[in-house]
């Protein structure tokens, strides 16, 4: 027999003002299984503290319910105070009659008592189903994995192995240095791109800790945080490595514009920024150019913004017209992204250096033609209102950054979310940043989002700072409200399997017999297979369905039989 | 029927509608004291026989509220409460209890108001639908 | 063994090389299920009466461990065939079906709106009726009408559960219905948490074949209930059960993928 205490909280005025705190504690010991009941002016002060402990012990209590504030603040507090006096720390229940009840219904003191003694006979009712749990731990392989050997995941390889994090770093290209490679020039600074990547390959080329896997892919992965088992493969022969926790930092590729858009394929010097850079790297200064940005994106069907590409244009004609000052250049954009005070100070100089930026609809766009061996762009400008015809010797055309083809394999085999572009999608934008949601993978770069290359750096950082934790800490806790899976009840019908949002269910062999299995490390403890199964084979650790269901008849004895 | 005092059930989801009902208390945003709060971790993890053991034993209305689509802390488990619970509120009608006793709404947890909106309505909703008839048939 | 059967038996051994035929004969003048491997005498085959063969095929097949098993199946047995093997409760492979037609009679009785099999061995293909009488008086009533309605109705359930125990659908062996954690009433008549919580289980799998309907000793009209709740569901997610490659739309995110995202995922 459950021996349940209730420690009703008075919370200074916060309750006590609306609820009669007094009636709730002598209502309390009414209730089954409550052999004792008590108030504590705040509970969750040393002294109130103390009287738990101390009612425990004289009372020989093995479940206690406090009702107060919030569980989602002091919870954690209450069970080590449980742990302390030698209950589980799974034995307790929690009631909020303040947030839920004192502080909504100020007004109606006479209800919001009878509301908290109908939520203490909810929670009592559960704490006397409660199961004692222990936490779960799962251990961590010290080893990282970064896929990627691009800028961004260059900077994270580095600081992991700089920590003396052992660390495998997987690039399908036969060099390291991704899309940068290609990038000669970093603007707004004009640092030389090669130097830059020099620096960080040098680096990990030095380190023991590094392992680093050119012309590879990641052809298998399986496993979960701390656990990974990933299958390196280069083509010819396959390497499986373990590791712990993962960084996906695979980048992206510059758009190749439609065919004919705008000329490209048809008319000649039409070309992409990438090709311009190749041409500015050879020593070909054109004597005139004409940008067009926003090629292929901010439009129906690939609405974003690729932010880089105006800085990149601007970068490239003021290049073009240091080496050229009598170079003839415009840009014709939608909008101009030079955020920030460098870019900022560079849209200046271009400026000042000549470059006509003109203003053009989505609903107009330029138009690129032949004439002879030159080209003509003809642009309605928004600002003038007026029809400009430019005669030039090389179009570019900015298209954006967009995901590498096999993103969609990559997405499936670590179980990631992608977007409908391709770009993944991490966790939560301001409360978990260079994190997915599924643990123990990490993003950064433009994989997750076009980025510059200091925003590369620096999501690198963070994404290798956050996938160190783990393995410095050595071993992941595993809270107890997992589910698991009756396999005397359980039909194998695969309901719980289709449900979870993890795939942390299988059917697996029994005793011969099908039966569903969760695994412990995946499942994050939603409940969505308990909610699927049709037998309650299914249970979640701490809300069990009998516990619910018990909270349920409390509810209707205390609110509907006792006002009869 | 203006006597009438509905009993609420409602199932709150830890990350986003149970946080956002501490909200609306911690903003004082002041509610009629009909509704009960179970907490879940998500509002996926309802089991539809939940609402149907409440109704039949007399309970006036329940709740379930979850995250907005999209937000779900567990990825896309609201999206099997988002299916649920209509063909739930279809099985109710087709028995002949009012569907509106059962309501699914996202509140998140930022939304202190959004809550005290929703548990006005409701509570204002039971009212005018009157008890439950089903309290009077409970053996 | 009669014409029926011998015919029956050239199919599934001959031609469809079966190594067990489950169908129906008559015996001391009722209808039941036949088990037979090849030579075996079927007695007097019958398909007048419905039978749930599906279930009895749930009930039998952990005992087979190989083999092929033809079975007669009517358009609602291969529907239930379909959700249960999409469970992996069933091996395809090893079922061949034997394609029974209703006739308009049996159809008239089920109300059934899909009465054509896949394939037909036996029977002349009928079209389905589209009208529940019942359903269609249910509709036009009052919410307190209906429930009073039902009520009444349920007022004669006994927990027999031979609802359950017939339907080839229901595939669990310890029906939570028998616990007390929903239906919280200890004698008869059970509350409506036992069929409200029912109709739900039912309502992604439920093939229409009556059985349920024929099994209630209190003749409480259970298939009516069911199709109205599988009108719901055609309504609210353009799904009917019986197809071995669709998802129940309960599991399944809202674009319909099984798994993960919110936009389009992998």
């Amino acid at each position: 027999m459950p021996r349940i205490g209730v420690f009703i909280c008075h919370c200074g005025h916060n309750i006590a003002a609306t609820v009669d705190v007094e009636k709730v504690v002598q209502f309390a010991r009414t209730l089954p299984n409550v052999v004792f009941s008590s108030h504590n002016l705040y509970s969750c002060s040393e002294e109130g503290l103390a009287a738990i402990r101390k009612g425990i012990e004289e009372n020989k209590l093995d479940r206690v319910v406090v009702a107060a504030c919030t569980p989602r603040t002091h919870e954690p507090l209450f069970r080590r105070n449980c742990e302390r006096a030698g209950v589980n720390k799974y034995l307790f229940e929690f009631v909020n009659i303040r947030e839920h009840c004192s502080w909504i219904h100020a007004k109606e003191p006479e209800a919001a008592t009878k509301k908290a003694m109908n939520l203490v006979a909810m929670g009592v009712a559960k704490a006397a189903l409660l199961q004692p749990q222990t936490e779960g731990e799962s251990n961590v392989i010290p080893v990282a994995l970064v896929i990627g050997g691009g800028i961004a995941g260059l900077a994270a390889a580095s600081a992991l192995v700089s920590q003396g994090i052992e660390t495998h770093i997987v690039e399908k290209e036969s060099a390291l240095g991704g899309m940068l490679r290609e990038v000669h020039v970093i603007g707004p600074d004009m640092v030389d791109s090669r130097t830059l990547i020099d620096e960080y390959v040098k680096a990990l080329e030095r380190s023991p800790k590094a392992h680093i896997h050119l012309s590879s892919k990641i052809s298998d992965l399986s496993g979960f945080i701390g656990n990974f088992e990933a299958t390196i493969s280069d083509g010819r022969c396959d390497e499986k490595v373990k590791v712990g926790t993962i960084i996906v930092a695979t980048g992206g590729r510059e758009l190749v514009p439609a065919s004919g858009e705008f000329g490209y394929g048809s008319l000649t010097n039409v070309i992409t920024q990438l090709e311009l850079e190749r041409r500015l790297a050879r020593g070909e200064i054109p004597k005139s150019a004409v940008f067009i940005q926003c090629v292929g994106c901010r439009q129906p069907g690939r609405e974003f913004c690729s932010r880089i590409c105006c800085n990149a244009s601007i970068k490239n004609a003021i290049r073009m017209l240091r080496a050229e000052p009598d170079a003839s250049v415009s840009l014709l954009h939608r909008d101009i992204m030079s955020y920030g005070t460098a870019a900022e100070r560079a849209y200046r100089e271009a400026s000042e250096r000549g470059v006509n930026f003109i203003r053009f609809g989505l609903d107009r766009p330029p138009v690129v033609r032949q004439d002879g061996n030159r080209l003509t762009v003809a642009v309605f400008d928004e600002n003038l209102e007026q029809e400009l015809r430019i005669d030039t010797d090389l179009v570019v055309l900015a298209t954006p950054i967009v995901p590498v083809e096999d993103v969609k394999e990559l997405a499936k085999l670590l179980k990631v979310p992608i977007d409908r572009h391709g770009f993944f999608l991490e966790a939560h934008v301001k409360l978990r940043p260079v994190e997915f949601a599924t643990e123990g993978i990490f993003i950064c770069g433009s994989a997750r989002w076009p980025s510059s290359v200091s925003e590369c750096i620096a999501q690198g950082l963070a994404a290798a700072t956050k996938a160190s934790i783990p393995i410095r800490e050595g071993r992941v806790i595993i809270e107890p409200i997992t589910a698991y899976s009756d396999p005397e009840k359980c039909i194998a019908c695969g309901n719980c399997v289709l449900a979870c949002p993890y795939e942390a269910i299988e059917i697996v062999l029994f005793d011969g017999k099908r039966k569903a299995k969760v695994n412990e490390a995946k499942c994050k403890g939603c409940g969505n297979c308990v909610a699927a199964c049709h037998n309650d084979a299914m249970e979640q650790k701490g809300f069990d369905t009998r516990q619910l269901g018990a909270m349920i008849d409390a509810l209707i004895k205390s609110a509907l039989e006792v006002s009869q | 029927m203006s006597d009438f005092n509905p009993t609420i059930l409602a199932f709150c989801c830890n990350w986003c509608s149970y946080a956002g009902a501490d909200l609306a208390g911690v903003s004082r945003l002041q509610m009629p004291p009909n509704v009960h709060v179970i907490r879940v971790m998500c509002s996926a993890s309802v089991k539809p026989e939940y609402v149907f053991k409440a109704l039949s034993q007399g309970i006036d209305g329940v709740l379930v509220l979850g995250c907005h689509i999209g937000d779900c802390h567990y990825l896309t488990g609201n999206h099997r409460t988002a299916k649920r619970f209509p063909l739930a509120q279809k099985i109710l009608g087709e028995i002949g209890l009012d569907e509106r006793r059962l309501r699914l709404d996202w509140v998140s947890a930022a939304e202190g108001e959004k809550f005290q909106q929703v548990i006005t309505e409701f509570v204002a909703e039971i009212k005018k639908l009157g008890p439950n008839p089903l309290r009077e048939v409970r053996p | 063994m009669n014409e029926l059967g011998r015919r029956l038996a050239e199919i599934a051994f001959t031609e469809l090389k079966a190594d067990y035929l489950l169908t129906t004969s008559r015996e001391h003048g009722n209808v039941g299920p036949v088990f037979a491997s090849r030579d075996e005498d079927l007695g007097e085959v019958t398909f007048d009466v419905p039978y749930q063969l599906v279930k009895i095929l749930s009930r039998i097949y952990p005992w087979i461990p190989q083999g092929k098993i033809a079975i007669v199946a009517r358009r609602c047995d291969e529907k239930a065939l379909n959700e249960l093997i999409k469970r992996g409760l069933f091996d395809a492979a090893r079922i061949v079906l034997i394609g029974l037609a209703c006739d308009a009679e049996q159809i008239a009785k089920c109300r059934c709106s899909d009465p054509a099999p896949s394939r037909v061995h036996f029977g002349t293909p009928n079209k389905g009726v589209e009208f529940d009488e019942l359903a269609v008086r249910l509709q036009s009533m009052s919410h307190e009408e209906r429930l009073n309605y039902w009520i009444g109705q349920f007022r004669k359930c006994n927990k027999c559960f031979g609802c359950t125990t017939n339907c080839p659908v229901c595939f669990c062996d310890d029906c939570v219905l028998e616990e007390r954690t929903y239906v919280a009433e200890k004698g008869i008549p059970p509350g409506l948490a036992f069929h409200l919580v029912r109709a739900f289980h039912m309502a992604d799998k439920c093939v229409e074949c009556g059985e349920c309907e024929r099994s209630c000793p209190g003749d409480i009209p259970l298939l009516t209930l069911r199709k109205t709740v599988l009108k719901d569901m055609k309504e609210l997610f353009g799904f009917s059960p019986g197809d071995q490659n669709s998802v129940s739309p309960l599991l399944t995110t809202l674009e319909g993928e099984p798994l993960e995202g919110d936009d389009d995922v992998c």
